[in-house]
C-alpha cells in the first residue's frame, strides 16, 4: 500500500472514529432522556449495529497487520483477543435475534476498553512504559496520529465504548 | 422494509460523506519514501547487541566500527578515529522517548554541558516511513537540530553497526573509536553529563547514568 493511500485510510478511519464516539456520546443522552422507551424502539437493530462497528474494528485492524504490515503490539493483541470474538459472537446473537448475546459481549467490550485507555494513557505519557523504545514493537509509540489525538489505541477504545453503550443501553435482554 | 431501506441509504450517504472528507483532510501531495535513508559505509566489526547495556557493556574497550554517511543536505558525516571523543545518540522519529529527549540534548548542549573537547554525533536509525514524525529531518530540524548527523539506510546498518537494543541509544567513543559505553534510554541532563565525563575521562570504570 503506498504511503498516500495508508494516509487516507489512517484518516478515514480517523473521522469514523470520532463520529463513533459522538455518536455513543448521542446514543447515552438520549437514553438518558427517553427512559426505556428509547431502547424498546431498537429491537435487535442494535446488535446488528454493535456487530457492524466489531466488524469495522476487527477489519480495520487485520488491514493495518497484513496490508500495512504493522505488527501488533503486546497490548494491541490484548484489544485484539477483546474485539475480535465480538464480532462473531453479536454476529451470531443478531442473525437468531438472542438478545441475550449481550451478556457474552459487554464483558469483552468492557475489558477491551479499559485495555484501550490503559494504552492510549502509556502513548501520552511513555514514561510509564520505560524509559526507552524496544526497537522491535514498543507499547508507547503511535503508528498513527490523525488530528493530533486520534491514534489506534484510541480507535479501538472508542469502537469498545460504542459496542458498550449499545449492548448496555439499547439491547434488552433478560436471562433465560 | 422501506424504513430498512432509508437507514441502508443514510448510512451509505454518510459512509460517502466520511470517505470525502478524509481524502480532503489526507490530501494529495506524495510522499517520497526514500528521503528519510541515506547511504552508510561501516568499517570494522560491529559491536555486538546486549540486552541491557545500562547494566554494563562487556564491549567496553572493543573498538566500534567506522561509520560514514551524509546527512539530508548531502554534507558528509564520518564516525571515525580522528583522535576526539564523541557521544553518538540513535535516534528515531517515531520514538516517544526520542522525541522527549532531543529537547533535553539541545538545551543541555546550549548551556554548555557539552565540553570543547567531545563531539556529539547524531544517527537516525529504526527509519519507517509508514510512522508519525516522518521523515526524520523534519522533525529534527523543527527541535532545531544541528549536530552532524548520519541517515541510516533501509537496511539498518549503521543500528547493526553499533548494536542497537533500544531507542535513544548512546555509544560514548573515545579518539581511536574505541567503546567506552553504551546506554539505552532517557537519561536527562544528569545522564549526558555522565557521558560527558565518560567521553572525557576515557577507559574508565564510570558508573551508568
Amino acid at each position: 500500500m503506498s504511503l498516500e493511500a495508508i494516509r487516507f485510510y489512517n484518516t478515514f478511519l480517523a473521522l469514523l472514529t470520532v463520529f463513533a464516539l459522538g455518536l455513543a456520546l448521542g446514543l447515552v443522552v438520549y437514553r438518558v432522556v427517553r427512559g426505556p422507551e428509547a431502547a424498546s424502539r431498537w429491537g435487535n437493530q442494535a446488535l446488528w449495529l454493535a456487530w457492524l462497528v466489531a466488524l469495522v474494528a476487527t477489519s480495520g485492524s487485520l488491514v493495518y497487520s497484513e496490508v500495512i504490515h504493522y505488527v501488533p503490539c503486546r497490548l494491541c493483541w490484548f484489544q485484539r483477543i477483546a474485539m475480535y470474538p465480538m464480532s462473531v459472537v453479536l454476529l451470531v446473537g443478531a442473525v437468531r435475534k438472542d438478545l441475550a448475546a449481550r451478556f457474552y459481549a459487554l464483558p469483552l467490550a468492557l475489558i477491551g476498553l479499559l485495555i484501550s485507555i490503559w494504552h492510549y494513557t502509556i502513548q501520552v505519557f511513555p514514561s510509564l512504559e520505560g524509559g526507552s523504545c524496544d526497537p522491535l514493537n514498543p507499547c508507547s509509540a503511535r503508528y498513527v496520529e490523525v488530528l493530533g489525538f486520534v491514534s489506534i489505541p484510541f480507535m479501538a477504545g472508542a469502537g469498545f465504548t460504542l459496542i458498550a453503550v449499545l449492548l448496555l443501553f439499547y439491547v434488552r435482554a433478560t436471562r433465560t | 422494509m422501506k424504513k430498512n431501506l432509508i437507514w441502508i441509504g443514510a448510512g451509505v450517504l454518510g459512509l460517502a460523506l466520511v470517505v470525502l472528507l478524509a481524502a480532503s483532510i489526507a490530501g494529495e501531495e506524495p510522499i517520497d519514501s526514500s528521503v528519510g535513508f541515506g547511504e552508510v559505509t561501516v568499517e570494522g566489526n560491529a559491536l555486538p547487541t546486549i540486552d541491557n547495556p545500562n547494566a554494563g557493556d562487556p564491549t567496553v574497550g572493543l573498538v566500534a566500527p567506522t561509520l560514514s554517511g551524509a546527512d539530508w543536505n548531502g554534507t558528509p558525516v564520518s564516525i571515525a578515529p580522528d583522535g576526539r571523543s564523541k557521544i553518538v545518540v540513535l535516534l528515531a522519529h517515531w520514538c516517544p522517548h526520542c522525541q522527549a529527549e532531543v529537547p533535553v540534548i539541545l538545551d543541555w548542549a546550549a548551556s554548555g554541558g557539552l565540553p570543547a573537547d567531545v563531539d556529539l554525533y547524531g544517527v537516525t536509525v529504526l527509519t519507517t516511513p509508514s510512522r508519525v514524525e516522518f521523515p526524520p529531518q523534519d522533525w529534527l530540524e523543527g527541535e532545531g537540530w544541528d549536530f552532524p548527523t548520519i541517515m541510516d539506510n533501509e537496511a539498518g546498518d549503521a543500528a547493526l553497526a553499533y548494536g542497537l537494543s533500544g531507542t535513544p541509544y548512546y555509544l560514548v567513543l573515545d579518539g581511536e573509536n574505541r567503546n567506552l559505553g553504551r546506554f539505552a534510554g532517557e537519561i536527562g541532563i544528569a545522564g549526558l553529563n555522565t557521558l560527558a565525563q565518560i567521553a572525557q575521562a576515557g577507559l574508565s570504570t564510570s558508573p551508568a547514568p
